[in-house]
């Protein structure tokens, strides 16, 4: 029988990730007049992260596995439909970020929180119109605040400049 | 000079511009403690980019009215629906919702509100007087005792996690390695970057925290579907009227209860990562079992309230002692406001107060101050209250998500920022889904580059290593950071084994050696006063032969 449980993978992921960033602090420049080298300290929070891991996987196995979930809920679909919500609005965030310099922060923003609206809301031309007035609404409120309020230049893009 | 400084600083929370950001704060909390699923700690990190182009103590008021407004905000919710707005209230709904549902909803506020303002206003009076002691205190610490300080913070974290320690330390650990990433403080040079230019200037400490704690919250908060479309609150709820006159009588008739719980939040205020959600179950409980009548508590009684509201308003000024006078920050929300002020390039230390007097007045006077606006603001957002719950989740996230991307860009005005907000809202919400706690994670961040500094300044000084042991201050903070570690499993077996008898007692006896150590009469006399303890309750257990007894069923089961 595995004993594998979701710990597990977890505390073997942090192992690895333990390693891999010990293996960067051996990149560090070497300044040669200070006391304390500046991977001494890195080098020490890691040492601690990875017994603190390998008590966290020798705990983890000891629990054995996890219980087995629901027959909708199990496997990459079940885990797709469960974060749903989370994922699109990760996805719809990255978009909003790799857009940005193009779209800028007041029109970027606004179709991000339309979307964010539609994605998690419901989807009736009326609520399609109330999340239209939101978005708008409140990022370009919020838009106004800043740039005109608190003198922040926020990111204008290429689209809007060249309307006016 | 004192007076010069007071006057500097009263005048400049005074200022027009100031109050009116200050009652637009203490609203804010108000709602923010209100909604369920919102947190104190979410409404000050989305007032920060608010604050950035402030003046120091205008940006520092207004964030204090937010903390206050958000600790009183709770109240209303927990009140009128049973709901607790934040874990700060909950003790308060066990006699709160009981005593509204009687008929008396306008009293149960009532008592709520003036408790948290008596509550507040004792802390902030022992908060200008213990600060500036607690700071001198503080001048006796050698880097060595920082160190051990900001560990000792680390572990008291942790171990709040119960059963979940070992998580919260791997948070810490992970918390502390993403403050070494990019330029360190001391030499300069750039580490862990993995060739990224940007990495190679670290990461900001606020869209970091921004991410693992708003951005991932917020995800959390609309994960499941159907809640995330429905209102914020089911049922109806109504504006009541504050029965305010009555409620002061109340209150004032309980003086003692508010004194007692008014301590009991100041002391888990100083503790680092110990905040109002701890101090109200554990007032509610010591005032039960000091009541005559404390089968009664639960049903409505007026105790109840006090005892929660006095002593979660109390936390504030614990945290903000501890934050002002030795630069650690005794909770979330000061760790926030730690970061705040590291914008506006004040350090908070044990010179701090030296330092910078005005504004040190100035955030006693605006902590002061927001308790007035709280009672005065109360009523007004009672309404606003009523209809804000009618609003579904999903429309709060997805503009919240979006103000997020505007205040953390502007920060420092680069996009990086912002994207660093994004990986760690990603990492903030993996790690609530796996069960591991932010705060130790987040603790980290604040304080890994003190940590750093102060190790790197001991050993400059010297190697010998054994110094972290032979200091005093040190060889106290290493003491009950290490039992601290243990407290979780202590709290568990309580009761089942034979070794949790010794835990105190030896804890007391262990925490004596160090104050032997100290300077003066008083701190040696205490250590005397904690040995003599200590050796009375292991003689009293070796005369009952090491029995064990059942812990305080109450307790345990809150």
């Amino acid at each position: 029988m595995t004993r594998v449980n979701r710990d597990s993978y977890v505390a073997v992921f942090l192992l690895a990730f333990c390693g891999i960033f010990f293996s960067a602090t051996f990149f560090v420049k070497d300044m040669g007049y200070e006391s304390m080298g500046s991977e001494v300290w890195p080098q020490l929070i890691l040492v601690v992260l990875f017994v603190l891991t390998l008590a966290y996987l020798f705990q983890a196995l000891r629990q054995g596995p996890d219980e087995a979930p629901a027959q909708e809920d199990s496997g990459f679909k079940g885990w797709l439909h469960r974060y749903r919500n989370a994922l699109w609005c990760y996805a719809l965030f990255f978009v909003f970020l790799v857009t940005l310099p193009w779209m800028g922060m007041l029109l970027g923003g606004v179709l991000f929180v339309f979307l964010a609206l539609t994605v998690l809301g419901n989807r009736t031309p009326r609520d399609h119109a109330v999340h239209a007035a939101i978005a708008v609404g409140t990022m370009s409120g919020m838009w106004a605040i800043f740039t005109f309020g608190l003198k922040v230049f926020l990111p204008a893009g290429e689209i809007l400049p060249m309307m006016y | 000079m004192i007076l010069e400084n007071l006057m500097t600083a009263i005048g400049a929370v005074l200022e027009l511009k100031t109050l009116f950001f200050m009652l637009i704060g203490v609203t804010a909390g108000l709602m923010a403690g209100a909604i369920p699923g919102f947190t104190i700690a979410m409404a000050i990190v989305l007032t920060l980019p608010f604050t950035f182009g402030m003046p120091s103590e205008q940006g520092l008021a207004t964030m204090l009215a937010v903390f206050v407004g958000g600790l009183s905000g709770g109240l209303m919710s927990g009140m009128l629906t049973g709901i607790p707005g934040t874990p700060s209230s909950v003790a308060t709904t066990f006699d709160g919702f009981p005593m509204a549902r009687k008929g008396k909803p306008g009293l149960a506020l009532g008592i709520g509100v003036w408790s948290s303002f008596f509550g507040g206003i004792l802390s902030a009076i022992l908060l200008v007087t213990l600060a500036p002691q607690l700071a001198r205190m503080g001048l006796e610490f050698g880097p060595w005792d920082y160190f051990a300080l900001v560990m000792f913070a680390l572990t008291i974290t942790a171990s709040l996690a119960g059963e979940n320690m070992l998580k919260g330390l791997i948070a810490g650990a992970l918390g502390l390695l993403a403050a070494t990433i990019g330029e360190d403080d001391i030499n300069g040079v750039a580490r862990l970057h993995f060739g990224s230019e940007e990495l190679k200037q670290g990461f900001a400490f606020l869209p970091v925290l921004i991410g693992l704690f708003a951005f991932s919250q917020l995800l959390s908060d609309v994960r499941d579907p159907e809640k995330a479309r429905g209102a914020l609150m089911k049922g109806r709820t109504e504006a009541v009227r504050i029965e305010h006159l009555r409620a002061i009588k109340e209150v004032l008739s309980r003086g003692l209860n508010v004194v007692r719980s008014s301590l009991i939040g100041l002391f888990v205020g100083i503790l680092p990562g110990a905040g109002s959600s701890i101090s109200n179950i554990l007032a509610y409980d010591q005032a039960k079992k000091a009541s005559k009548t404390p089968e009664k508590f639960g049903t409505g009684v007026a105790d109840g309230i006090v005892a929660s509201e006095s002593a979660n308003n109390a936390t504030a000024g614990g945290a903000l002692i501890m934050m002002m006078a030795l630069g650690i920050p005794g909770d979330i929300v000061t760790a926030i406001m730690l970061g705040a002020l590291l914008i506006h390039d004040v350090i908070p230390s044990p010179t701090f107060i030296g330092d910078e007097p005005v504004l040190a007045y100035a955030i006693f006077f605006a902590f002061f101050l927001a308790h007035f606006m709280m009672i005065g603001m109360q009523a007004v957002c009672l309404r606003i209250f009523v209809r804000v719950t009618k609003v579904p989740m999903y429309t709060l996230a997805a503009v919240i998500l979006g103000y997020c991307a505007i205040g953390v860009f502007s920060l420092h005005n680069v996009e990086f920022d912002i994207w660093t907000m994004f990986w760690f809202g990603i990492l903030g919400y993996t790690m609530r889904v796996l069960k591991f706690p932010l705060a130790p994670m987040i603790l980290g961040v604040v304080l890994g580059n003190i940590a750093e500094l102060n190790l790197s300044r001991a050993l400059a000084i010297s190697d010998d290593l054994t110094l972290f042991l032979t200091r005093p201050w040190s060889l106290f903070f290493i003491t009950v950071g290490l039992f601290s570690a243990v407290f979780p499993w202590y709290q568990k077996l309580i009761g089942t084994k034979k070794w949790t008898l010794v835990f105190m007692p030896v804890l007391s006896i262990a925490v004596s050696l160090p104050l032997f150590m100290m300077n003066g009469f008083v701190r040696p006399g205490i250590g005397g006063g904690l040995l003599l303890l200590g050796c009375y309750q292991l003689w009293k257990r070796n005369r009952d032969g090491w029995e064990l007894s059942a812990p305080s069923e109450h307790l345990y089961k809150e």
